[in-house]
């Protein structure tokens, strides 16, 4: 442990009186002031006793700061017979208790010209590599990258990753059919912040046409154009602005990031039949669809995160007409030129809550912690 | 039922060994073994909440709505008695009230006659759909998780998550009664008048606050408020084998309130005193 044992935490323990080498007094002083001061800031940490609570039991004690632990196992004894007066005194004599003898070596002259102290110092072990004036001059002319990074290290980096993230969709924002169905979307990520990649959505035999259109139809006699959804499949860029942490229960932590997210692809939508269920029988259309979303995406580790998203896909819908049908005859029926009336541009807002899963599990950063 | 219990017990198995390989995440657990074991997750946190009141105005808008949207102007009021729990009451009152698209189809192309008289006005459709005129929730508020996110790597926003629940007493403006003993019948144009009642239901949901300073923050909440109510004045229920067929003749009544899962969406300006936080050990 004593490797371990910051400097300045080694007058601690038995006494040793060690015989003062004449000459060395200011060194002594200097150190005794520091011991002072190290002791002065013992005595403040122990007098607020959150500063080394430990939140749960049988955990190990917190280390003292570097050099507050001279007086945490009884303090520093330090006596000095010469009078103090500034001034080193020239065969003063004087004890000092030590507990450490190494503490009473003479301390070498610093080597002219090194940055070297000569108490462990580089050049004491490795002349060689003992920086040279020559080297200093080329340290300052060699151009450095003064980047740095307000967060380094992020938890979980994305860039030149696969991300694969299977989720269950619903609908937000159709109060007349509701649109589930399971979808799997698959990124690469190009940078830590930007990502290519598709996604695909089924809906189809999931739609749901709600008690409400049959309640209001049958209120009202006005028939509402109803649509229904078989799949969905998309091109996107996501980019990742944002990221962050949180505090459980102010126990655990856990890493989370936002992100928005575009695209284009297609959705193939088709009529639910409300005026003439009996002859019209729409089929499945493609369209171009257009989307934009937000994310948020929680780490659960490196490669592992809960996903909650929600975009909208835009699109032309072609609408049934629901102009009355009475005294039409049945050619006329059963033409489906008749059936579609008018395109509206449609929102389809929908929640996707998934999972996502990162390949290669593991990675090396590019800079160090 | 056994193989599929095998089934079951082996696919746990798999995924958890699967999860138990990866070891990157063990870097961040070799912390747990050195001199910050059995330290907090975070020291000297913002205590942004505890033991402080918090003054919100809010706007709160509708979402899902089949009739008529409504916007709220309101404000919470909160005393937080730790940092993780708090108790308050959110109200607001009802300012904006436009109908949907489809309240304005039914009125412009809805054939009034004798097929559709007890449930569709005469003149104005969107006069008889219900309206909700104000909330009052007392609630609690539970706030599990606190931290902060980056933008840009340049803007870092102190951040708390929170969960609320509590109870609501909702105004409600709907189509009277009519049809029973001593009402007007549903026909008649005068039975299309809103009465008001006040409707008791449960309130939950989840949101975000990023405060900006120690006196400021932003909130983003969403809010559910499932009851019943009949949101277009329609006689749908309270015949046939289910009673789910109109009364013949129409009647309106309290079974022609249909559940409904009310949501709304929250911005809030929270105020923050005293003005200074405490900050944690």
């Amino acid at each position: 442990m004593d490797q371990a044992r910051p400097a300045g935490s080694s007058l601690v323990g038995y006494k040793r009186k060690v015989p003062r080498p004449t000459g060395r007094l200011l060194t002594r002083l200097t150190r005794l002031t520091s011991l002072t001061a190290l002791a002065t800031g013992l005595v403040v940490a122990l007098a607020s006793p959150s500063a080394l609570a430990q939140k749960k039991g049988g955990a190990k004690p917190k280390p003292p700061p570097a050099g507050a632990a001279a007086g945490a196992s009884g303090g520093a004894e330090i006596e000095l017979d010469a009078p103090a007066t500034g001034q080193p005194a020239a065969g003063a004599g004087g004890t000092v208790e030590l507990d450490q003898p190494q503490a009473t070596t003479p301390t070498p002259t610093p080597p002219p010209g090194g940055g070297a102290t000569g108490e462990g110092g580089i050049c004491d072990i490795d002349p060689s590599a003992c920086p040279k004036q020559a080297d200093i001059k080329a340290a300052q002319n060699k151009t450095i990258n003064a980047e740095i990074y307000a967060v380094q290290q992020i938890y979980a980096l994305r860039a030149r990753r696969f991300e694969l993230n299977p989720y269950w969709a619903f609908t937000l924002n159709d109060q007349f059919v509701s649109h589930p169905g399971p979808g799997l979307a698959a990124n690469y990520y190009i940078s830590n912040v930007l990502a290519v990649g598709v996604n695909g959505t089924l809906y189809a035999g999931l739609n749901g046409d709600s008690d409400f259109n049959f309640e209001n139809r049958r209120a009202t006699r006005v028939a509402v154009p109803l649509n229904e959804y078989q799949w969905a499949a998309a091109l996107n860029f996501t980019y990742v602005p944002m990221y962050g942490k949180f505090a459980g229960f102010s126990d655990f932590i856990f890493h989370y990031d936002a992100y928005v997210v575009g695209g284009v692809g297609a959705i193939s939508t088709r009529p639910i039949p409300v005026i003439d269920p009996d002859n019209r029988n729409f089929s499945w259309e493609p369209k171009v669809a257009f989307n934009a979303g937000l994310g948020l995406r929680i780490f659960l580790n490196r490669w592992f995160a809960a996903t909650l998203e929600v975009r909208d896909y835009i699109y032309n819908e072609k609408l049934e007409n629901t102009d009355s049908i009475v005294g039409q005859t049945q050619a006329q029926l059963q033409d489906k030129n008749n059936w579609y009336k008018e395109n509206r541009l449609t929102n389809n807002v929908q929640a996707q809550v998934g999972l996502s899963i990162f390949l290669p599990f593991s990675w090396e950063y590019r800079l160090p912690k | 039922m056994r193989r599929f219990v095998t089934l079951l017990v082996s696919a746990a198995l798999a995924a958890g060994a699967l999860l138990a390989a990866e070891t990157d995440a063990n870097a961040q657990e070799i912390q747990l073994t050195g001199p910050l074991a059995g330290a907090p997750a975070a020291r000297k946190l913002r205590l942004y909440r505890e033991g402080r009141f918090e003054l919100a105005p809010t706007t709160s808008f509708t979402l899902l709505d089949e009739y008529r949207r409504t916007i709220f102007v309101g404000g919470r009021l909160q005393y937080h008695i730790k940092d993780w729990l708090g108790v308050g009451v959110w109200g607001a009152y009802g300012v904006v009230s436009s109908t949907t698209d489809l309240t304005d189809q039914i009125d412009a192309v809805a054939i009034r006659n004798n097929r559709t008289a007890a449930n569709v006005a005469p003149k104005n459709f969107g006069d008889q759909t219900a309206k909700l005129t104000y909330v009052a929730a007392p609630q609690a508020t539970f706030v599990p998780f606190r931290g902060k996110f980056a933008i840009f790597q340049k803007i870092f926003v102190d951040t708390d998550a929170y969960l609320h629940g509590g109870v609501a007493f909702v105004g409600v403006q709907e189509r009277g009664n009519c049809g029973g003993s001593g009402q007007p019948l549903c026909t008649d144009p005068s039975s299309f008048a809103l009465a008001s009642r006040t409707a008791i239901a449960p309130t939950f949901g989840l949101g975000l606050n990023f405060y900006v300073s120690e006196l400021l923050s932003i909130g983003l909440e969403y809010r559910a408020l499932p009851f019943s109510w009949n949101r277009a004045g329609f006689d749908s229920r309270g015949a046939g084998n289910n009673g789910k067929f109109p009364n013949v003749p129409p009647k309106i009544d309290d079974q022609d309130q249909t559940f409904k899962f009310n949501q709304m969406i929250t911005i809030a300006l929270g105020i923050s005193l005293p003005t200074h936080a405490k900050v944690s050990d």
